[in-house]
C-alpha cells in the first residue's frame, strides 16, 4: 500500500510537469517565449508611469515597478503587508511568555574580539544609511520600502552576533519597542492611503482611497514634486513608512530566534508543570 | 544566433523551471523531514518567482538584445521620448508581483521555522512520522 502511494505521488507529479511544460511550449502564456513586444497592461503602465501631459492617469514616479506596487495595484500591497504583519505576530505569539530577564543582563559575555566589534560599528552605521537611501530613493531609482526595510534588519542582527542579545536588549532595541515601531509604520500606511481623501474633505470635495494624483473625477492629490524636486505624491510616503514596518519586523523576528535555547526551555518546561 | 536557437533555449530554461516546480513539490509532499519540507517550499516558490519573471521578460527588437529595465532615465520626459522607452521596457507588473511575494515568502518562511523550532522544543523531533503519532 505503502509503495502505491509513492508510486501515485511520483506520477502525478511527472504528468503535471510535463502538461504545464507542453502548455508552455505551444504557446499556453498567450506567446511564444521569448516575445518582442509586451501585453497591452504592461504597455499602459509604461506609457503613463510618468507623463507629465497625461495628468489623470499618471503615477508621476520614473519607476515603473514602485509605481505598480504602491499606486496602480496600492490595495493588492495593502493586504500583502497585512499577510506579513500576521505573519509576524504568528511568531510571536507561538513565543509568547519567552522573555529574557533582566537579572541577566548584568553578567552577559562580552561577544567577539575588539577588531570584529569595530567594525561591526563601522558596518552597522552603513548598513542603516544604505537602507535608508534605498527606501528613500524608492520612486525614483530600483528599490522601495520592502528591500530597504529588509536591508536595515541586517544591522541589528550583525550588532546581535558579535556583540550579542544581550547587549541588543540593554542598548534599547526590545520587542516590546519594535512592535511599537512596527505598529507606527502601518498606522502611517493607512494614513497617506486615506491622505487625498482627507484633503478632499477638509476642501469640501471627495477623493478615492489610495488616490495619488488628482483624477478626472477627483481633483485632489498629494504634490508631484516638493520644492523641484520628485516626491511622487503618496509613492514616498509609503516608502518610508513601509520601511519602518519591514525593519521593525523582521528586527522582532531576529530577536525571538536569538532567545537562549535555556531560557526557552526553562519557559516551556513552566508551562508543562502548570498542567 | 537565430531565433529558432533562441525560442529553443529558451523554451529548455523554462522547462527546467517547471521540473523543478515538481521536484520540489515532491519535496513537500514526501519527505518526513518538516525542515527539508520548508527548503522545499521554498525553492518552490523562487522558481514560482522566476517563471513570472521570464513571462514578463521581452525579446527586443531580437531576443538575443537585451531590453532594458522598466525606469525611466529622464525625470521630464517628451511624448516622443516615453513611446520610445514603452517599445523597448521589459513587462513590470512581474517584477511588481515577485517583489511582494518574496517579502511574503520571507514572513512566511520564518513562521514555519518558529513552528519547527517549537515543535522540537516540545517533542524532541521535526519528522511528521514520530509527530503523528504523539498523543496529548
Amino acid at each position: 500500500m505503502k509503495g502505491w502511494k509513492h508510486v501515485i505521488a511520483i506520477t502525478s507529479l511527472v504528468v503535471s510537469t510535463s502538461v504545464l511544460a507542453l502548455a508552455t511550449a505551444i504557446g499556453g502564456l498567450g506567446y511564444i517565449l521569448p516575445t518582442p513586444g509586451v501585453r497591452d497592461l504592461a504597455y499602459w503602465y509604461l506609457v503613463t508611469v510618468l507623463s507629465p501631459s497625461n495628468k489623470l492617469f499618471t503615477a508621476m514616479s520614473p519607476e515603473a515597478v514602485t509605481s505598480i506596487v504602491w499606486d496602480y495595484r496600492g490595495l493588492d500591497t495593502l493586504f500583502e503587508t497585512s499577510v506579513f504583519f500576521l505573519a509576524i505576530i504568528g511568531s510571536i505569539a507561538l513565543m509568547r511568555g519567552i522573555k529574557i530577564v533582566p537579572e541577566r543582563l548584568r553578567n552577559y559575555s562580552s561577544g567577539m574580539s575588539p577588531i570584529v566589534k569595530t567594525v561591526t560599528r563601522i558596518t552597522a552605521g552603513m548598513i542603516i544609511a544604505v537602507a535608508a537611501s534605498i527606501a528613500l530613493h524608492g520612486h525614483l531609482t530600483p528599490g522601495g520600502g520592502f528591500q530597504g526595510g529588509a536591508t536595515a534588519a541586517v544591522a541589528p542582527l550583525l550588532l546581535m552576533v558579535v556583540f550579542s542579545i544581550y547587549f541588543i536588549i540593554k542598548s534599547g532595541i526590545t520587542e516590546e519597542r519594535m512592535l511599537a515601531l512596527r505598529t507606527a509604520g502601518l498606522v502611517g500606511i493607512v494614513f497617506t492611503a486615506f491622505s487625498a481623501c482627507i484633503i478632499a474633505a477638509s476642501l469640501g470635495t471627495q477623493a478615492y482611497v489610495f488616490q495619488n494624483q488628482p483624477k478626472s473625477t477627483a481633483a485632489v492629490g498629494l504634490p508631484a514634486s516638493i520644492m523641484g524636486s520628485l516626491t511622487s505624491g503618496t509613492l514616498i510616503f509609503f516608502n518610508l513608512f513601509e520601511f519602518f514596518a519591514v525593519a521593525a519586523g523582521f528586527t522582532i523576528v531576529f530577536l525571538l530566534l536569538s532567545i537562549p535555547e535555556n531560557i526557552v526551555k526553562q519557559a516551556l518546561r513552566g508551562v508543562e508543570s502548570e498542567h | 544566433m537565430s531565433t529558432e536557437l533562441d525560442v529553443f533555449l529558451f523554451g529548455i530554461m523554462t522547462y527546467a523551471i517547471i521540473m523543478n516546480l515538481g521536484v520540489s513539490l515532491y519535496g513537500v509532499f514526501r519527505r518526513p523531514s518538516i525542515t527539508k519540507k520548508i527548503i522545499a517550499l521554498t525553492i518552490f516558490s523562487d522558481s514560482a518567482n522566476v517563471l513570472a519573471i521570464i513571462v514578463g521578460y521581452r525579446g527586443w527588437p531580437n531576443p538575443w538584445h537585451s531590453p532594458i529595465p522598466p525606469i525611466l532615465l529622464n525625470r521630464h520626459p517628451t511624448p516622443q521620448y516615453i513611446s520610445e522607452f514603452a517599445k523597448v521596457a521589459v513587462d513590470p507588473l512581474p517584477q511588481a508581483l515577485v517583489l511582494t511575494a518574496v517579502v511574503i515568502g520571507l514572513a512566511v518562511t520564518v513562521f514555519l521555522v518558529f513552528l519547527a523550532l517549537q515543535l522540537y522544543r516540545l517533542y524532541g523531533t521535526v519528522d511528521v512520522r514520530k509527530v503523528r503519532r504523539l498523543r496529548g
